[in-house]
């Protein structure tokens, strides 16, 4: 912890020789993080305003669905965030469009020495590191304890034939209940549940740049969403979600009428402000595994955030140097950064190495998180490419298709791998 | 006109004109030029390579950039014969009962159905997506007290566009019932009374009379109407994002997606250019057809 603290030492010690000089800076900070998480964000900056006069920091939030189209159609200019926190499947295609500037030597290395080397490279285009990691998410089984109690489902699935059979008898049509709760209307929330159960059986979506969605263990996966379908354990038509990722898909596991559901650990907050005492009923669980799967894994993605390419340069300077300390040892509680208080408060797994240390004894007790916690270590991350956004929207609509049974689970394989290759060869040319 | 009026004529008409130059002509005209080219969004016009029509071939192709884009397209027509074809009927039912004066509280129906108008679509937009829940929705709640069973709205592509319909019906219609009152109250009155004597029933004077003569109204309700509907974004953008499987995405949504979301700029003004051409056409197809029956009559 002495070392890492030494290294960020040196790091706001570098950017504070550079900025010698220069004025204070007024910069932005875009973020889709909700009311409560913007206060939290709110909080930090007023304290490192309060050490930093002259810096002032505002923050602008959108919703989810926004954040690109804002980054997009605002970022370019100088009049564009300073900051903003990121997915990092966009990252590629913001570098190409010089969108983002690349973090100053000092903030590399202190990211390199402090940042476990998956998610740095996520950060990462062309060798260079374009943003400071922040949250790192993992999907897990979410189910209702209650409602596999009345199931009489002693506990949670580990493979896909005890996954079917738990979900079999969970769905009761006369009450409105299904067993597992698919997601559509929002590519996220239908890609990564898709692509958990995928790397869970053994598969990969994309690798080294080309798409693999003609395997064996795609086409099991295909398979298992068209039987799910097919069987009436699971419902598209209690699937949809809105451009706020909520919509019927929560409400209906909120109310218990979905037994199963896989999601990423950051909607615990939006659980629980949904289920108030309900919460108790909830667990999680690794995804199960497939047949061709060798132990539970999950996507993994990263967030993180990046620096205006266009702001004028004493901006970007005092971004870089706002962001080591916020994602800093010295920032937070007991060693924690002020960005690992901030994603815990969401329930959303920190990716910096003091961090995880920092926050041990929760990520261990916590009988949420545990189910992601558990399977960090074997997941695989997301692929970022040139195109993923397109890539991502196109699987999106072809597993929307399989749901509603407009295709084939064969047929929804073949659109798939043949779409996916298009797409990322006119991208990457 | 002589020289100083040419002047005086140009310099009052300048500044108007100059600013739709600027603002309107402009813009179009460099779509259309980059609906040629092959052009990221966040980099600079001078960026943009000439690719010729292959932006346009690609929209007619059978790659997923074609089969999304016609899908779009097909979505807005639909979504606009259907908004149209219920608004228009409704307009004018609507529009006869706020201007009878047989019962009172014609004022009060036509504020009650102006009010739906003045709502911000945001607002509209949380309102109806709840009201339109499967499960917990009060739309199937009520239904279910019929014994209708739950429908599912926007939860699946098949009713999913329709309900995007209803919900732009219901907020327009009232707009649209004042474009008709305003036309029904141009009607000379002498009219219906020379019906009276002739021996005409309501039904005939409506056929007769009424109709004909909101000929202009509803040409002008109807070009609004395509228009509006054609430009359909925030129901879209705020609750469906264009799903399920793809059946409410419309031509701006889609386009806002390609051009912003992926930056591929020369493909998304390829779509707007190709959208406006439509729109063009159908809008002389109304004149055409209206003003021709106007004239044999």
């Amino acid at each position: 912890m002495k070392a890492c603290k030494g290294w960020h030492l040196a790091t706001i010690g570098a950017l504070m020789a550079t900025s010698v000089g220069t004025q204070a800076a007024e910069i932005s900070f875009l973020t889709h993080w909700g009311p409560d998480t913007v206060a939290l964000l709110d909080a930090a900056i007023d304290k490192y305003e309060a050490a930093n006069a002259g810096d002032t920091i505002t923050v602008r939030a959108v919703p989810f669905g926004d954040l690109l189209t804002t980054l997009r159609t605002s970022g370019g200019g100088a009049g564009g965030a300073t900051i903003a926190g990121i997915y990092d499947a966009w990252l590629p295609d913001l570098v190409r469009d010089s969108l983002v500037s690349a973090a100053p030597e000092a903030v590399a290395s202190d990211t390199t020495a402090n940042w476990p080397t998956g998610v740095v490279s996520a950060a990462s285009v062309g060798g260079s590191l374009y943003g400071i990691p922040n949250e790192i998410d993992v999907y897990a089984l979410n189910y209702n304890k209650r409602l596999f109690e009345e199931a009489g489902i002693a506990e949670a699935p580990k493979t896909w034939d005890e996954f079917l059979a738990a979900a079999e008898k969970l769905t009761d049509a006369s009450k409105g209940q299904q067993g597992f709760g698919l997601i559509n209307s929002w590519a996220a929330g239908v890609l990564h549940p898709f692509a958990s159960l995928l790397v869970s059986n053994g598969g990969d979506l994309i690798v080294d740049g080309k798409p693999v969605l003609d395997s064996q263990a795609a086409k099991e996966t295909f398979e298992l969403y068209e039987k799910l379908v097919t069987s009436g354990f699971s419902d598209p038509a209690m699937a949809t979600a809105d451009a706020n990722t909520t919509g019927p898909f929560l409400d209906n596991f909120v109310s218990g009428k979905t037994g199963m559901i896989i999601m990423a650990n950051w909607w615990e907050s939006a659980l629980k402000a949904g289920m108030g005492d309900a919460f108790a009923d909830i667990a999680t669980a690794p995804i199960p595994v497939g047949p061709s799967g060798d132990t539970a894994r999950s996507i993994s993605y990263s967030w993180m955030t990046v620096v205006n390419a266009q702001a004028a340069p004493e901006e970007q300077e005092a971004a870089w140097k706002f962001l080591s300390w916020l994602n800093g040892p010295d920032s937070g509680e007991n060693g924690a950064s002020a960005m690992g208080d901030i994603l815990m408060s969401m329930g959303i797994l920190p990716s910096r190495t003091s961090d995880v240390a920092a926050f041990g004894d929760r990520l261990s007790s916590d009988p949420f998180l545990l189910g992601y916690t558990e399977t960090l270590s074997d997941a695989k991350p997301f692929p970022v490419v040139l195109g993923g956004q397109e890539f991502s929207e196109s699987l999106q609509q072809t597993l929307e298709a399989l749901q509603f049974g407009q295709v084939t689970a064969a047929d929804a394989q073949a659109n798939a791998q043949a779409d996916a290759t298009e797409i990322l060869e006119r991208n990457a040319k | 006109m002589t020289g100083r009026q040419t002047r005086s004529t140009i310099g009052m008409l300048a500044p108007a004109t100059g600013l739709i130059a600027i603002f309107v002509l402009v813009p179009m005209v460099l779509t259309i030029g980059l609906s040629f080219t092959q052009w990221s969004t966040q980099t600079g016009f001078e960026t943009a390579s000439f690719v010729g029509l292959a932006n346009f071939a690609d929209l007619l192709g059978p790659t997923s950039i074609g089969r999304d884009f016609r899908a779009a397209f097909g979505n807005t027509a639909i979504y606009t014969a259907l908004s149209v074809a219920l608004i228009l009927p409704l307009s004018v039912m609507l529009g006869l009962l706020v201007h009878q004066t047989f019962a009172s509280g014609g004022i009060l129906l036509r504020t009650v159905l102006f009010s739906s108008y003045m709502v911000p679509m945001i607002a509209v937009a949380l309102v109806w997506s709840k009201l339109y829940s499967p499960t917990e929705g009060p739309i199937n709640q009520m239904l279910g007290w019929v014994g209708v069973p739950p429908q599912t709205w926007l939860s699946s592509p098949r009713t999913a566009l329709v309900s995007i319909v209803i919900l732009n019906v219901w907020q327009q219609v009232g707009y649209f019932t004042v474009l008709a009152v305003a036309g029904l109250t141009q009607i000379p009155r002498s009219l219906y009374e020379a019906a009276l004597v002739d021996g005409a029933s309501a039904w005939m004077q409506f056929w007769r009379i009424t109709l004909p003569l909101l000929r202009n109204t509803l040409l002008f309700s109807a070009v609004i109407a395509v228009i509006n509907a054609v430009q359909v974004f925030e129901p879209v953008a705020l609750i469906t994002q264009g799903g399920p499987v793809n059946s409410t995405n419309v031509m701006t949504y889609h386009i806002r997606r390609v051009g912003i979301e992926r930056a591929q700029g020369g493909l998304g003004s390829a779509m707007a250019v190709t959208l406006m051409l439509s729109l063009i056409v159908v809008i002389v197809l109304l004149f055409t057809l209206l003003r021709d029956r106007g004239e044999q009559r």
